[in-house]
C-alpha cells in the first residue's frame, strides 16, 4: 500500500521516540492512524505530535469497556487523523487534563467528567456540562451499566417528587 | 460608572437556541464573557446506544434541523466504514447533491438571521424568500424540506428523475443570479459594512489555537476544508476552490459564506450534468462489525466529527458526536470581549450557531377527533384561504 | 364659546383625536410600505388601533424596584408635550399659536420625549433597560444639534425665528426651498435618529437588549408610549414641512389641508426608506456620523444661507 507512507512515517516516528509507550498502533485506511498510549505519558506524545503539526483536537470521545473506561483524543492536522486511546481503571477512574496543550479541551473534558465519571486532574471547578445542574450526583449516563429504562424512571421519579 | 452583568439568554430575541452568555459591561464595552451551554441535551448518544444503526439514521438526523443531512451522512459514512460496504458512484453523487444543497440552503439562512440581528430587515426577508427555492429543491428530491431522510446504510432511498434535474437546474441558475446581488450587498452597503468590518476579530493564529473550523476558520485565513483534505462522496472529482479571506472579522465570514454558496451552486451544476448511471444502494447486513471508524465531514458550519464503535450486533456500541457549533463555541468569548454590546449579538451569529424549523403541521380537529396532514401546497392554500376570510388578499 | 373652542382644538383638532387617527394611519402606512419592499403582505389597515387597544387593554406590571409615581407619570407627560407642539404647526390655515421664537419653543418640547425615554428607562432599573436609556442619552447629543442647525439655516433665510412666519417665506419665495436642500436632508436623517428607527434604533434595538428603554413597561403605559411615538413622527413631519418646504401655501381651509396631508405623507414615506434600505448601526458610529457629516452640513447650509442673506 503506497498511500499511507505518510502514516506509516509517523507511527515508526512515534515508536522510535516513545517505545513501548505506544501499543497497538494500526492504520485503518488511508489518513486513519490508531495508537493506545499509556496513559502517563499521553502529554508527552501529544505534546510531540503538536509540534508535528498536529494542532487541531476535533473532540475527545469516552468509551466504557466493562472493566475499563477511556477516552480516544482525535487529533488532526487536517489531513491525518490521529486517534489516541487512553485507558483508565473503572474502580478509580482518573485521567489527566491535556488542557495544557490543547486549551480547547474543557468542554469535551468536562463531558467525559459528567457522562462517564472520569476524574479530570487538572480541570479547573465548573458548571455542569452537558448535563443539567440538578442531574443526580454519581450517575453517569453514558456509562454501559446505566440501563437507558432505570435512568428514564429514576429521572421521572425525580421529576414527580419536585413538583 | 460601575460595571453591570447582562445575562443574554437562555431566552433572547436574537438566540435561536437555549444557550446562555454572561456579559460584563463596562458602559457599551464588553470586558468579559462566559458561554454556558447544555440546555439542549437531549442524551442523543445514549438513546443511540439503544437503537439499531437504521433507526438511528433517523435519531442522528433529529440532531440539528439546519444540517440533518451533515450529521447522517457523517454518522453512515462511519458504519458504512466498518461494515465494509461499497456504495456505487450515483448514491455517491445524490449524497453530495444534497449535501451541497443543504450548504446553499444553510448559508442562506445565515445571510439572513445576520442581517436580522443588524437590523437590516429587507435583507432577512429577500435571503429567506430565495431559500425558499432551495427548500424546494431538497422537497422535490426527498419529499421533506428539512429532514430529508434521503440516506441509508449502503446507498440513498430516493433517484433522481431528469426532470427533477432540470428543475434543478432552473432554480439554481434563479439562485445564482440572486446570490451574486447578495454579494454586492454584504460587500457595498455601507451600514452593513460599518457593522461587520472590524468586529468579532478573531486572529489567524488565535484561530488555529483555539481550533475553529468551517468558515469561522476560513474567514481568519485558516486555509481548511474536509471536502478538500479529506476528500470523502465524490468532492474528489468535483471542481470548486476553497473561499478563505483575511480580513478575520464578521465581515470576512459573511463573504467566505456567499462566495462559498456560489461555489455549490457550481457543484451542484457539475453533479447534475455528469450524474453517473447505476443502482442507488447495495444491501448491508443488520450485524455490523465488531470495529471503530470515525469520520469527519464539513458541515455548513465547519468540521463534524462521529465516532462509531460496533460490536457485532445490530446496535451500535458507542456513537460519539461533535457538532460543529460546539468546536467554534469556544472562540466566541475572544471574540466578544472588548467588542461592543451592539456587535455581541452578530458576533455570536457569525458563527452560525443552529436552529430548527419544519414544514408539515398536524392538525387536531377536536369536534371530530380526526386528524389532517397537510402537504406544503395545501398548508400554504389554507393559509390563504385563512386569511381571506380575515379581509387580507395575497396577490 | 371662547372657552369651549380651545378646548375643541386641544382635545378633538388638530389635537389629541386628528393626531392620534393620523399617526394610527402613518404608522400602517410605514408598515405596509415596509412590508410591500420586503416582498410581503403586511397587516390590514386596522392593525395599529387594533394594536392600540390591546396594549390598552392589558395588565400593566410595574417593577418593584421602580419608583411607581414617576413610572406610570411619564408616558403621559410624553404625549403631552408632543401633543402641545401641533398647535404651534400649521395644520389648518394659521397655526392657535404662533409667536417670534416659537420653533426654540418646538424644539425643547421635543426634546421632552426623550428626556421621558431616558427616565423610562432609568426608572424600570434592569439592566437592559439601564442600557437603553443609556443609548438614549447618547444619541440625543448626536442628533440634536444638527437638527436644530437645519432648522436655524432656515430660520435665518426666512429672518423670523416663527414656524409659520418662515413657511409663509417659502410660499412667497419657492426657490428658496431649492437652497435648502442639503439642510432638509440632514433634518430627514435626524429625525430619523429623533424617532428611534433603522438605522439609528438602538436604544431599543431587540436583538440586543431586549425592548430597551421600553423593557419593564407593559399595557397602557406602553400603549400610551407607543401612542406618542407614532404622534412624534406626524408632528415631526409637520414641522420639516413648515420649515422647509412651504408649509400650507398660505392656503386655508380644506386645501390647505389636503396639501398638508400629502406633503407630510411624502416626508414619512422618505423615513420608510431609510428605514428599509438600512442596517442598523452601532450607537457609537451613529454620534460619529451625526457630527463627521451632518453637523459640518449643517453648518455649511448656515453659512449658504447667511451669505444669500447678505447679498440679496
Amino acid at each position: 500500500m503506497s498511500d499511507i507512507i505518510k502514516e506509516e512515517e509517523l507511527v515508526k516516528e512515534l515508536k522510535e521516540k516513545f517505545g513501548a509507550v505506544i501499543e497497538n498502533a494500526s492504520i485503518t485506511r488511508k489518513t486513519r492512524v490508531w495508537i493506545d498510549v499509556n496513559s502517563d505519558k499521553a502529554l508527552e506524545v501529544m505534546r510531540f505530535l503538536k509540534t508535528k503539526g498536529y494542532y487541531h483536537l476535533s473532540t475527545i470521545t469516552g468509551f466504557d469497556e466493562g472493566e475499563k473506561l477511556g477516552a480516544i483524543y482525535h487529533i488532526t492536522d487536517h489531513k491525518t487523523l490521529v486517534n489516541i486511546k487512553l485507558r483508565t481503571s473503572k474502580t478509580n477512574p482518573v485521567l489527566k487534563s491535556v488542557l495544557e496543550v490543547y486549551p480547547v479541551a474543557t468542554s469535551y473534558e468536562r463531558e467525559l467528567e459528567d457522562l462517564f465519571g472520569i476524574k479530570i486532574e487538572g480541570l479547573p471547578e465548573g458548571r455542569n456540562y452537558p448535563l443539567p445542574e440538578g442531574f443526580p450526583k454519581g450517575v453517569h449516563p453514558l456509562r454501559k451499566e446505566v440501563k437507558l429504562e432505570e435512568l428514564n424512571k429514576m429521572l421521572d421519579e425525580k421529576c414527580a417528587k419536585e413538583e | 460608572m460601575s460595571k453591570i452583568q447582562i445575562p443574554l439568554g437562555p431566552q433572547h430575541p436574537a438566540l435561536k437556541e437555549p444557550e446562555n452568555f454572561m456579559l460584563v459591561l463596562d458602559g457599551e464595552q464588553i470586558v468579559d464573557a462566559t458561554v454556558n451551554l447544555g440546555y439542549n441535551h437531549r442524551g442523543v448518544e445514549k438513546a443511540a446506544e439503544n437503537r439499531n444503526y437504521i433507526q438511528d439514521i433517523y435519531l442522528i438526523e433529529r440532531i440539528c434541523g439546519i444540517c440533518s443531512h451533515s450529521h447522517v451522512s457523517c454518522y453512515i459514512n462511519a458504519v458504512e466504514e466498518i461494515a465494509k460496504a461499497e456504495v456505487p458512484q450515483r448514491a455517491k453523487a445524490i449524497r453530495t447533491l444534497v449535501a451541497e444543497l443543504e450548504r446553499v440552503h444553510s448559508h442562506l439562512l445565515w445571510l439572513g438571521v445576520a442581517a436580522f440581528e443588524l437590523g437590516y430587515d429587507t435583507l432577512f426577508m429577500y435571503t429567506w424568500r430565495d431559500r425558499e427555492q432551495v427548500l424546494d429543491c431538497l422537497e422535490m428530491i426527498s419529499g421533506n424540506r428539512v429532514h430529508y431522510g434521503i440516506n441509508t446504510i449502503g446507498g440513498v432511498r430516493r433517484d433522481i428523475t431528469k426532470e427533477q434535474a432540470e428543475e434543478i437546474l432552473k432554480k439554481i441558475k434563479f439562485l445564482h443570479e440572486r446570490t451574486s446581488y447578495y454579494v454586492g450587498v454584504v460587500t457595498e452597503e455601507p451600514t452593513f459594512l460599518a457593522r461587520t468590518q472590524n468586529v468579532g476579530k478573531l486572529p489567524k493564529d488565535v484561530a488555529l489555537e483555539l481550533n475553529a473550523v468551517g468558515p469561522t476558520a476560513r474567514a481568519s485565513g485558516v486555509d481548511i476544508d474536509v471536502r478538500r483534505d479529506e476528500p470523502y462522496f465524490i468532492y474528489d472529482q468535483l471542481d470548486f476552490k476553497v473561499i478563505t479571506h483575511n480580513t478575520e472579522d464578521v465581515f470576512g465570514r459573511a463573504v467566505v459564506r456567499v462566495l462559498e454558496t456560489i461555489e455549490s451552486y457550481k457543484m451542484i451544476e457539475q453533479i447534475l450534468k455528469n450524474l453517473p448511471e447505476g443502482p442507488i444502494s447495495v444491501k448491508v447486513p443488520w450485524k455490523i462489525g465488531p470495529g471503530e471508524a470515525v469520520f469527519r465531514y464539513e458541515a455548513p458550519r465547519g468540521e463534524d466529527i462521529h465516532y462509531v464503535k460496533a460490536n457485532g450486533t445490530e446496535y451500535p456500541e458507542r456513537v460519539k458526536v461533535r457538532a460543529p457549533t460546539l468546536a467554534n463555541f469556544q472562540s466566541i468569548p475572544y471574540c466578544l470581549k472588548n467588542g461592543y454590546l451592539a456587535d455581541a449579538i452578530i458576533t455570536i451569529a457569525a458563527i452560525d450557531p443552529c436552529m430548527s424549523c419544519t414544514d408539515r403541521a398536524v392538525v387536531y380537529d377536536y369536534k371530530t377527533g380526526k386528524k389532517e396532514v397537510f402537504d406544503w401546497e395545501g398548508l400554504r392554500k389554507y393559509s390563504i384561504e385563512f386569511y381571506k376570510k380575515k379581509g387580507v388578499s395575497f396577490k | 364659546m371662547d372657552t369651549i373652542m380651545p378646548l375643541l382644538y386641544i382635545a378633538v383638532f388638530p389635537g389629541f383625536v386628528f393626531l392620534g387617527a393620523y399617526a394610527t394611519l402613518i404608522q400602517w402606512i410605514d408598515r405596509k410600505v415596509t412590508a410591500v419592499m420586503q416582498n410581503r403582505v403586511g397587516p390590514p389597515i386596522y392593525q395599529p388601533i387594533a394594536d392600540f387597544i390591546k396594549l390598552i387593554s392589558k395588565e400593566v406590571v410595574i417593577p418593584d424596584n421602580a419608583d411607581e409615581i414617576l413610572f406610570k407619570s411619564i408616558p403621559y407627560i410624553a404625549l403631552a408635550s408632543i401633543i402641545t407642539t401641533i398647535f404651534m404647526i400649521p395644520v389648518w390655515g394659521t397655526p392657535m399659536v404662533s409667536f417670534e421664537g416659537d420653533i426654540v419653543v418646538i424644539v425643547y418640547l421635543l426634546t421632552i420625549p426623550t428626556v421621558t425615554f431616558f427616565l423610562a428607562g432609568w426608572s424600570s432599573t434592569s439592566p437592559y433597560s439601564t442600557i437603553g436609556s443609556m443609548r438614549v442619552m447618547t444619541q440625543l447629543f448626536g442628533y440634536e444639534v444638527p437638527l436644530f442647525l437645519s432648522f436655524a439655516g432656515c430660520a435665518i433665510i426666512a429672518q423670523s425665528w416663527s414656524v409659520y412666519k418662515i413657511s409663509e417665506y417659502f410660499t412667497q419665495n419657492p426657490l428658496m426651498i431649492l437652497v435648502n436642500i442639503p439642510g432638509f436632508i440632514v433634518a430627514l436623517l435626524a429625525s430619523q435618529g429623533k424617532l428611534e428607527r433603522v438605522p439609528f434604533d438602538t436604544p431599543h434595538a431587540k436583538n440586543e437588549i431586549v425592548g430597551g428603554q421600553f423593557t419593564e413597561y407593559s399595557g397602557r403605559l406602553l400603549g400610551i408610549f407607543l401612542l406618542a411615538i407614532d404622534i412624534e413622527m406626524v408632528v415631526l413631519a409637520a414641522l420639516i414641512n413648515a420649515v422647509f418646504l412651504g408649509g400650507l401655501h398660505n392656503i386655508s381651509g380644506f386645501f390647505g389641508f389636503a396639501i398638508f396631508i400629502i406633503k407630510t405623507l411624502v416626508v414619512c414615506l422618505i423615513l420608510t426608506l431609510f428605514k428599509v434600505l438600512m442596517a442598523r448601526v452601532r450607537v457609537d458610529q451613529m454620534v460619529k456620523f451625526s457630527w463627521k457629516y451632518l453637523v459640518p452640513v449643517a453648518v455649511i447650509q448656515i453659512l449658504i444661507d447667511l451669505y444669500i442673506r447678505l447679498k440679496f
